[in-house]
């Protein structure tokens, strides 16, 4: 972290203790913030919550699987175990930008589900007031609102992981019929 | 976000249902034993197994507030305890009941809100009531007797500090010598997944025995990290055949020098002789070049000492990467015994449906097997037997009359062949498959033609019954009879690299013989580009490769085909079928294709690739979570490099190249829709069922009509064309028995499919759904409506 970076946070603790020192609660301080992993996609920031990312992992190659619908990017080898990587572009219609040496896969997971989401950079790892967080535009419909948790002051769109995660539409079965 | 709390509840309820599910399994193991099992003593020993397995699953279930099955347990607990003294006649209904509970826990387990235990509840009661009332009315003596039962079973389980109505402790075993462990420091053991579930003793036993329980994730985590070690391997032979490569380069620089070599020893005397005349330039270069000479020569010796030691390596390496592995796969290797748990039950509840008496002889069950493969094996078995069950074993008066035991008998032979083979044999003493039968319904099905089935030897006929279509039953009933059965058993058998053959005598029995590699380990595929991406497609499906040149394809009932030993079969290029983009025209337009012939089953299809790189083993792996299924791939593989190759199902491919090609080019979609739009009559009274049907039917596709009983439905049937009818038994006026009589017996309606739905399930209604001439009779219990579609798509 950098120095002014810590300063900045420090500022911010010494503003809200002395807010806080007026109402009896102090455990909120902790409570509060959540810690985020930001990243960018096709020119866009991106935060998901850290605590659903197991790891971000440098995507070198992936190998296309026919048959899967558009947002599901392919196939990856993550030290020998096989990961589908998707591509949250296709659900939020923005441009797509061709892949580089840059691209990292966040791989999120839970215990029913395990899936890499796509970034062309991470920025970092921030810590955000929950307060600086609001609902997603009223003009955002249909799956672009269901997996965003919210916007922060600065901009950033916070992706809703576990939305995504247990949304049963993510998961292809494609059972093919005689 | 889960709170911590939450996050450890739920691991805890992930614990209690793998507990859950060996305490269950052992219930109904044992309740199934203890059924056979009439000497006294013996009996007893179960019971006392079987009454401890329903305690320690009441106390877990206690432990994460699944009230429901703690309800139930308790209840079976009860009547347990009455067996265990003998005050309860222990008649086939109570067996009945017992395991019907074993079923609803399941349930509960798996999905607690949509489970109610009223019914069972009330059974439980009634059987525990029953018996008490009974003692009561009938003999004091007995009454007083289960009076003393009580002490005198406190006295036992005083012995083992056991206090059973609050049965806040845990069941100790008898022999149990540790202090007891009070719940609330036993609940957080649980939660460990190396340790056994909530039983001290349990864990002390298994300490002392030479095995230990780990969790499968451990396991399978780590046999990823063995396979990845192929890849050391792989990358140190690479290495190697690199050395040796550069090694190569400076032989030929050394010929080549050796070439010089003349001419520069003439040189470098004619520099010493000439001396000083000449320019010093000259004897400096030669001087140079015999430097540059030396060096290079301890180079070319010093990359033979390192070819020589990568070549070590790498040998060593192997062996030890392989010999990791192989014990890998061992470790993963479970007894047959794991999956032939749940059959006897299976073959149990399947029997009494039909009315049937059998037997289940399993042996060898303790021969071990790949874990995976085990799991994919149940599907497999249950289907084999429910044919056996439903198809082979004839009813008792059959039997009877035969001069066969009234008992049939499905003996499960399980023995080891040699190297890596296990061989399975599903025996039963029923009727037999008669190949004239199958001959007729292949034939009627259009799957063979005559003059074909006639030449068919009677062995031929038999595997016909692995097709899809082919059942020999002449009604379709919830068991089986919808020709899907078999053809999955094929399907997951060759999947997983074995074989099926059948021997069958008509009325002495038949026998299902499966041969499956023991580990699941690498299978052999070969590698083809389509479009500019790489395919593994598995060798077992590939008969041959052609070369197919344009002239060869004819076009056959407007699909492409190619003639092959005199026969047309269907062509599709393999990059149209998966749909995988064209690349820009880089490959030469010639006049040649490669094709492979491809079978699954008995189907077969030619394909045409871009080329075929090479053969090899590949490791099957899964696709990941969220690819759960995705049609015409079956997983991937990695390779040397790491790169990730498709692995293509071929079961899959030939459907979806058969649908391709019989799609017609002019009629748009939604036109093909309209114009296939089957129409169904509905003969139903209740007007919930009846609007559910409609709404299901007509989300499927079909044209719907309803009508509110038999005569409604058969003057609809009379004025309109319907392709199928779906009909409740019960209904005012006429009802659906006599619907399907009267239909059968109009010239107009004969041939009309009819489907019975009813709240009638007994096998006497069943039977007489066949008489009057139904072609499907479905539950209403076991109503979903995937089921009902199935059928329906059979029929027309």
């Amino acid at each position: 972290m950098t120095e002014a970076r810590i300063k900045d946070i420090n500022r911010i603790l010494k503003e809200r203790a002395k807010e806080l020192s007026e109402a009896s609660v102090d455990q909120e301080i902790v409570e509060e913030s959540v810690e985020v992993v930001e990243f960018v996609l096709a020119y866009e920031k991106y935060a998901v919550e850290s605590a659903y990312i197991d790891e971000v992992y440098p995507m070198k190659d992936f190998t296309t699987v026919p048959g899967t619908p558009p947002f599901v990017l392919g196939i990856i080898n993550l030290r020998g175990k096989i990961l589908s990587v998707i591509d949250i572009r296709k659900f939020f219609d923005l441009p797509v930008k061709g892949l580089s040496n840059l691209n990292r896969v966040l791989v999120i997971k839970t215990p029913e589900m395990e899936l890499g989401i796509l970034s062309d950079f991470i920025l970092g790892v921030h810590v955000i007031p929950k307060k600086s967080i609001h609902p997603p535009m009223p003009t955002l419909t249909g799956i672009r609102a269901k997996y965003l948790h919210g916007v922060t002051d600065e901009g950033l769109v916070l992706l809703d992981v576990l939305k995504i995660l247990s949304d049963p539409e993510i998961i292809v079965h494609d059972d093919i019929e005689a | 976000m889960l709170s911590q709390e939450e996050a450890f509840f739920k691991e805890l309820l992930s614990m209690y249902k793998i507990e859950a599910e060996e305490h269950l399994k052992a219930i109904s193991s044992g309740l199934i034993e203890m059924e056979k099992v009439k000497a006294k003593d013996k009996r007893k020993s179960i019971v006392e197994t079987v009454y401890r397995e329903a305690h320690s699953l009441k106390g877990a279930s206690r432990a994460v507030n699944l009230e429901d099955v703690e309800t139930v347990c308790q209840s079976m607990e009860s009547i347990l305890s009455l067996m265990k003294q003998d005050a309860i006649d222990t008649n086939a209904e109570l067996f009945d009941i017992l395991l019907k509970a074993v079923d609803v826990i399941d349930q509960l387990i798996n999905d607690s809100e949509k489970t109610d235990i009223s019914e069972i509840m009330n059974k439980l009661h009634s059987l525990e009531e029953g018996t008490s009332q009974e003692k009561s009315a009938e003999k004091k003596k007995e009454k007083s007797k289960k009076s003393e039962a009580t002490p005198e079973k406190k006295e036992k389980s005083a012995e083992k500090e056991e206090e059973k109505p609050e049965a806040k402790h845990e069941p100790p075993l008898k022999e149990e010598s540790e202090p007891e462990v009070p719940e609330e420091q036993e609940q957080p053991k649980a939660s460990d997944s190396t340790a056994a579930p909530s039983q001290p003793v349990e864990v002390q036993k298994r300490l002392v025995s030479d095995t230990i329980r780990i969790a499968t994730e451990k396991l399978d985590s780590l046999l990823l990290q063995a396979e990845e070690m192929l890849a050391a391997k792989l990358t140190s032979e690479q290495h190697n055949k690199d050395l040796q490569s550069l090694s190569l380069e400076l032989e030929q620089w050394k010929k080549r020098w050796d070439s010089y070599d003349a001419e520069i020893t003439s040189a470098r005397h004619q520099s010493e002789i000439k001396g000083h005349n000449q320019s010093q330039g000259n004897g400096t270069l030669i001087d140079f070049l015999l430097w540059n000479q030396e060096q290079l020569k301890s180079v070319d010796t010093r990359i033979n000492e390192l070819i020589r030691i990568s070549e070590n390596n790498a040998r060593l390496l192997g062996g030890m990467v392989n010999n990791l592995l192989e014990d890998m796969k061992k470790v993963l290797m479970l007894p047959f015994s794991t999956l032939l748990k749940i059959l006897p039950k299976v073959v149990r509840d399947l029997s009494r449906d039909q009315g049937k008496d059998v037997e289940l002889i399993v042996r060898g069950s303790t021969i071990e097997i790949d874990r995976r493969i085990l799991e994919e094996l149940k599907d497999p078995f249950i289907h084999v037997l429910r044919n056996c069950v439903d198809h082979g074993l004839e009813k008792p008066e059959e039997r009877r009359r035969s001069g066969k035991p009234v008992t049939g008998t499905i003996s499960i032979t399980i023995s080891q062949q040699s190297g890596n083979k296990v061989e399975i044999l599903i025996n039963d003493d029923g009727r037999g498959i008669d190949p004239e039968r199958v001959r007729k319904v292949a034939v009627k099905k259009g799957i063979v033609i005559e003059s074909e089935a006639a030449a068919l030897s009677d062995e031929e006929c038999r595997m016909l019954i692995f097709q899809s279509d082919v059942s020999t039953s002449p009604i379709i009933t919830d068991i089986s009879g919808r020709g899907l059965g078999l053809p999955i058993v094929r399907e997951k058998v060759e999947k997983l690299g074995g074989s099926l053959t059948l021997e069958s005598e008509v009325g002495v029995g038949t026998t299902f013989q499966i041969t499956l590699p023991v580990t699941l380990a690498t299978f052999r595929g070969i590698m083809v580009e389509v479009n500019g991406q790489v395919f593994v497609i598995p060798t077992v499906n590939v008969e041959r490769v052609i070369r197919v040149s344009e002239g060869d394809v004819k076009t056959v009932e407007n699909r492409e085909a190619v003639i092959i030993d005199d026969k047309p079969l269907a062509l599709a290029h393999l990059g149209d079928v998966l749909r995988v983009p064209k690349k820009n025209q880089t490959i030469q337009q010639t006049n040649l294709h490669q094709a492979m012939l491809l079978s699954s089953g008995e189907k077969r299809f030619v394909f045409t690739i871009d080329r075929i790189l090479s053969e090899q083993e590949v490791l099957v792996k899964g696709l990941g979570k969220q690819l759960s299924r995705v049609r015409n791939i079956a997983g991937a593989t990695i390779l040397g490099t790491g790169q990730v190759v498709p692995i293509l199902n071929v079961a899959d491919l030939i459907k979806s190249a058969a649908r391709i090609t019989t799609i017609p080019t002019r009629v748009s979609k939604t036109e093909e829709a309209k114009l296939e739009k089957k129409s169904i009559l509905v003969a139903e009274d209740s007007i919930t069922s009846r609007t559910l049907l409609k709404n299901i039917l007509e989300s499927a596709g079909y044209e719907v009509k309803t009508t509110v009983d038999g005569v409604d439905a058969l003057t609809a049937a009379r004025a309109e064309q319907f392709d199928l009818i779906v009909s409740d038994i019960e209904m005012p006026r006429m009802n659906g028995f006599d619907l399907v009589a009267s239909i059968r017996s109009d010239k107009r309606t004969a041939d009309l499919p009819v489907i019975l739905v009813t709240a009638l399930e007994s096998r006497e209604d069943r039977e007489r759904g066949i008489d009057v001439g139904a072609n499907a009779y479905i539950v209403k219990r076991s109503f979903d409506q995937s089921n009902l579609l199935d059928v329906i798509r059979k029929l027309i």
